[in-house]
């Protein structure tokens, strides 16, 4: 698909500003009604999901063209999906796909980030969206792990990037390993082999190169005979389970998060979290395992000539209904003396962490203004914890506590069920 | 035009460097025109000194909030009023809150529906300006338009802070009209063009009594939220009767009787609009109950504020509608799900994008001001002159049906009808534009309120026109406010 292609959704636009709050039922009073950072940011309704349609529309017409203003809207947007939903709520229209396809055009014109340049520059190098120090299975030393790459698995278990290389997140990828065997699993790692998904490649325009890390993941994935990945990264669920899907490279490999799985495991016994955990939490969806990580719908049809904006078939758009919500919840409830207090932003109008989309490496300002907002949101609740399912998160919340001086803990949900078993 | 880097930087000084921006390529996000700059004031005095360099300069300058209105001249400055979203006060004792432009209908009504009050939600929408002028689905028990307006504070088009009503004289609020100065007529300018010149910066606005929760107990995942359970002493049914004069009838009747919360004249097409979650969908819905529906109907909200006080409203309410002739909608009374959305999109929502740009992005409406058993006999001549348009494919089938409800449980109120279509075909916008002018031009013979040029207008109601057009040039001698559109 090409911007080209949504033409007809974004001339739908009708200039409603609804995509800059959340859904107007949800709305609970004068705070936490955004949900757009770039436009709750930046304020010029340019930055709105609806503005960005408006400018696409009207260069779709009178052809591109560029200014450093025009890309400082285009690379402050984390693709966090939230204006889709809010739109989708009352409209019928392709919102974040061609907010997408607009930044990949960018990128194909060569206007380009130069701070995103220098990431996917080491991606390409080194596979990894971190710079790398040592070995990316470095962290596995001593665990007792399969190599999925040599020794047949039930389960493959894609740690990502910052579980690898960040050495304050290898926590995360050791609490998830403490479970799965616990739960007496069939798992290895690809440890060296394993590659970056590229999710935060296609997040940042760079279709190419998230093409060739998704080639690559699949190869190894298809040598190894495995059948179902589970992954922590909420980048990385949605790159496997959904950007795969879209480019017709996932197969029939089964993807789950490991939100998705434990949850499974807790329900058929496996999993028997008893110790208690006297906490009061309250929780954070990450975009990609929410709204965004819904299956892709594959779909090829006509515009209905007429008055209405239908299709033969009829199209099904992804409004971020069926993300996964609940078993990050039923993790969480399953933990003795946990108890879950909810924001006012959550499931598929939950505000984003600030990571997504490439904020976090050319705009780390921005990424941290949206972090406190969450933080400030979280402490509200009077929660002494925010958990989260997805290490980058994790690493931008603590990141915006230890620059605001909260007091408030940051969790990925596996360290408190690595800690209740 | 390209305004002068002596200008820019003038208004840079302003607003700072982040808040001001002229790159053309921005301008479309806005509206398909250039604009000399657009502006992102925080607060009063700074909406003031760029009004002041606006006339310094003699540059048209017009306000937006969340902007769903266009009418905008090349080369104005722009102010978008974003940044001025406080909520400044919520006076339970006196029943009114005062807020800035940007604070949105469903943000102010949640902080109200707290302390057991509640305000007008404009049909444009919980996601617009909160000091909105206009009506709405709750005018039964919240009235409408300029009656909902107390205090304000207006930047004159020449740069003047003129605290109106109270506010001139007490620094309160609590009135439009005095002791102080009541300019009622120039900024409620209800007739053509609509629009004061200058920019409201904060506006106290009436609040009524709630007798609904704190919060609707919503559920479910977008694009499907209903209420995990109706709220006590709540219901929401729809009738329809076999007759307009019935209709009118039952719905005068409970006016008097002032039992509803909320009567929306909805018809089935906004019905069916409201309650699904695609087009497809309210397509298919939208022809299944117009089976199950006698003609013309409306929808109520009843809501009590005791046990006994809602059945009594419930008695009563059966009794128009028995004697009426009406008959209740199954859908809507057997199933509390759909009862629950509705509850959410009349209340909370206020509907409108579903019913109105859902189906092709775009609807042209003419809404009217009158008595509405007399409007309503103009709205279905209205609905006769859609047919064509409907039998050609060029507009979404409706039943030709148009709404409305009356104000403050009277018998006058708004109507209103509108086609749907497709604005990229030139065949439909050419017949909904003829349509639109033709059914104008009967409402004006009929000597109803309805929307149009001043010029074409004025002659029939007094020549006020003239008067207007005297008055804007004294207040806004450097012609540099905006004239058209209102302020949404």
């Amino acid at each position: 698909m090409a911007l080209e292609d949504y033409r007809g959704d974004i001339e739908m636009c009708c200039r409603c500003s609804t995509c800059k709050f959340i859904p107007m039922q949800m709305v609970t009073g004068a705070k936490y009604a955004n949900v757009c950072p770039s436009i709750a940011k930046y304020n010029f309704h340019s930055y709105s999901a609806g503005g960005r349609l408006n400018i696409a529309t009207s260069m779709l017409k009178s052809g591109f063209s560029y200014s450093d203003k025009l890309l400082d809207i285009v690379y402050n947007c984390q693709m966090c999906g939230a204006c889709g939903v809010s739109c989708n709520y009352a409209m019928d229209m392709q919102v974040i796909e061609p907010i997408n396809e607009f930044r990949m055009k960018c990128n194909k014109d060569g206007k380009t980030n130069p701070a995103l340049d220098k990431v996917i520059s080491g991606l390409r190098k080194s596979g990894s969206m971190l710079p790398v120090e040592g070995k990316r299975g470095d962290w596995a030393a001593g665990l007792d792990i399969k190599d999925a790459t040599k020794e047949k698995v039930d389960v493959l278990f894609h740690v990502g990037c910052l579980m690898s290389y960040d050495k304050n997140m290898q926590k995360l990828a050791k609490a998830t390993v403490k479970i799965l065997q616990k739960a007496g699993v069939n798992f290895g790692i690809a440890g060296d082999a394993e590659t970056c998904c590229g999710g935060r490649a296609y997040q940042m325009g760079y279709e190419d190169d998230f093409l060739k890390q998704a080639k690559k993941n699949m190869a190894l994935i298809k040598k190894a005979g495995v059948k179902t990945l589970v992954t922590g990264c909420a980048d990385g669920y949605q790159a496997f389970k959904v950007l795969y899907d879209k480019y017709n490279l996932k197969g029939d490999l089964e993807v789950l998060h490991t939100t998705e799985y434990f949850a499974r495991l807790i329900k058929k016994g496996k999993l028997k979290p008893s110790k208690k955990l006297e906490m009061s939490v309250t929780y954070h969806d990450p975009c990609r395992l929410g709204r965004l990580g819904e299956s892709w719908v594959h779909w090829e049809g006509k515009k209905i000539p007429g008055h209405r904006f239908m299709f033969d078939p009829p199209r099904v758009y992804r409004k971020g209904t069926y993300g996964v919500y609940e078993p990050p919840r039923e993790v969480l409830n399953s933990i003795p003396g946990v108890s879950l207090t909810e924001m006012t932003r959550i499931k598929e109008y939950s505000w984003c962490c600030g990571a997504g989309g490439g904020v976090n490496e050319s705009n780390p300002g921005f990424t941290q203004w949206t972090a406190r907002e969450r933080i400030d949101e979280a402490v509200s609740t009077g929660a002494e914890a925010l958990v989260t399912a997805c290490p980058w998160c994790e690493k931008t919340f603590n990141e915006a506590v230890k620059a605001s001086g909260s007091s408030l803990k940051v969790y990925d949900i596996v360290e408190l069920l690595a800690k209740a078993i | 035009m390209a305004i002068s880097k002596d200008i820019y930087r003038a208004l840079e000084d302003v607003v700072g460097a982040e808040n001001i921006c002229n790159d053309p390529l921005i301008m479309p996000s806005y509206y398909s025109t250039n604009f000399a700059a657009v502006t992102l004031p925080k607060n009063t005095q700074e909406v003031q000194a760029i009004v002041k360099l606006c006339n310094k300069y003699k540059l048209k300058f017009r306000p937006i909030c969340t902007g769903w209105t266009g009418g905008f001249a090349p080369d104005m400055v722009l102010l978008d009023l974003r940044r001025m979203n406080r909520i400044i006060e919520i006076n339970e004792k006196n029943m009114y809150a005062v807020v800035e432009p940007y604070v949105i209908s469903a943000q102010l009504q949640a902080e109200c529906m707290k302390r057991g009050l509640n305000l007008n939600l404009k049909g444009a929408g919980a996601n617009c300006s909160a000091m909105l002028r206009g009506h709405g689905h709750m005018d039964q028990t919240t009235s409408g338009d300029d009656r909902n307006h107390l205090a304000v504070e207006w930047v004159t088009p020449e740069g003047e802070i003129v605290r109106i009503g109270s506010l001139g004289a007490s620094d309160e609020w609590f009135c439009g009209d005095g002791p102080g100065p009541s300019l009622r007529f120039l900024i409620n300018s209800a007739v053509p063009p609509g629009t004061t010149p200058g920019v409201f910066t904060k506006c106290a606005t009436k609040l009524y009594h709630w007798p609904g929760p704190a919060a609707f107990p919503v559920t479910g995942v977008s694009p499907r939220y209903t209420l995990k359970e109706i709220p006590p002493n709540f219901m929401l049914r729809y009738y329809s009767f076999p007759t307009p004069e019935k209709m009118y009838q039952a719905e005068s009747k409970i006016g008097e009787a002032e039992i509803a919360f909320e009567l929306m004249g909805f018809n089935m097409s906004m019905v069916a609009a409201n309650i699904t979650t695609s087009n497809e969908e309210e397509a298919e819905v939208f022809k299944r109950l117009s089976k199950q529906v006698l003609g013309y109907g409306f929808m109520v909200i009843i809501a009590g504020n005791s046990v006994e006080d809602f059945e009594y409203k419930k008695k009563v309410l059966n009794t128009i509608i028995t004697q009426n002739g009406g008959k209740s909608l199954e859908a809507v009374e057997k199933d509390p799900e759909i009862e629950g959305i509705l509850l959410c999109q009349c209340i909370r929502v206020s509907a409108s994008i579903r019913e109105t740009f859902r189906a092709g992005g775009v609807f042209n409406s003419i809404p009217i001001m009158g008595q509405r058993d007399l409007t309503m006999r103009w709205s279905i001549g209205a609905g006769v002159a859609k047919e064509p348009l409907i039998k050609k494919g060029l507009i979404v089938d409706d039943g030709g049906m148009a709404f409305g409800w009356g104000v403050e449980n009277g018998h006058v109120g708004k109507t209103e009808i509108f086609c749907r279509y497709d604005r990229l075909n030139p065949e439909a916008v050419k017949a909904v534009q003829t349509w639109q002018k033709e059914q104008t031009a009967r409402a004006l013979e009929g000597r109803f309120f309805a929307s149009g040029p001043p010029e074409q207008i004025g002659p029939l109601v007094s020549n006020y026109h003239i008067w207007w057009r005297k008055v804007q040039n004294a207040i806004d001698p450097n012609g540099v406010a905006s004239e058209s559109g209102a302020l949404v």
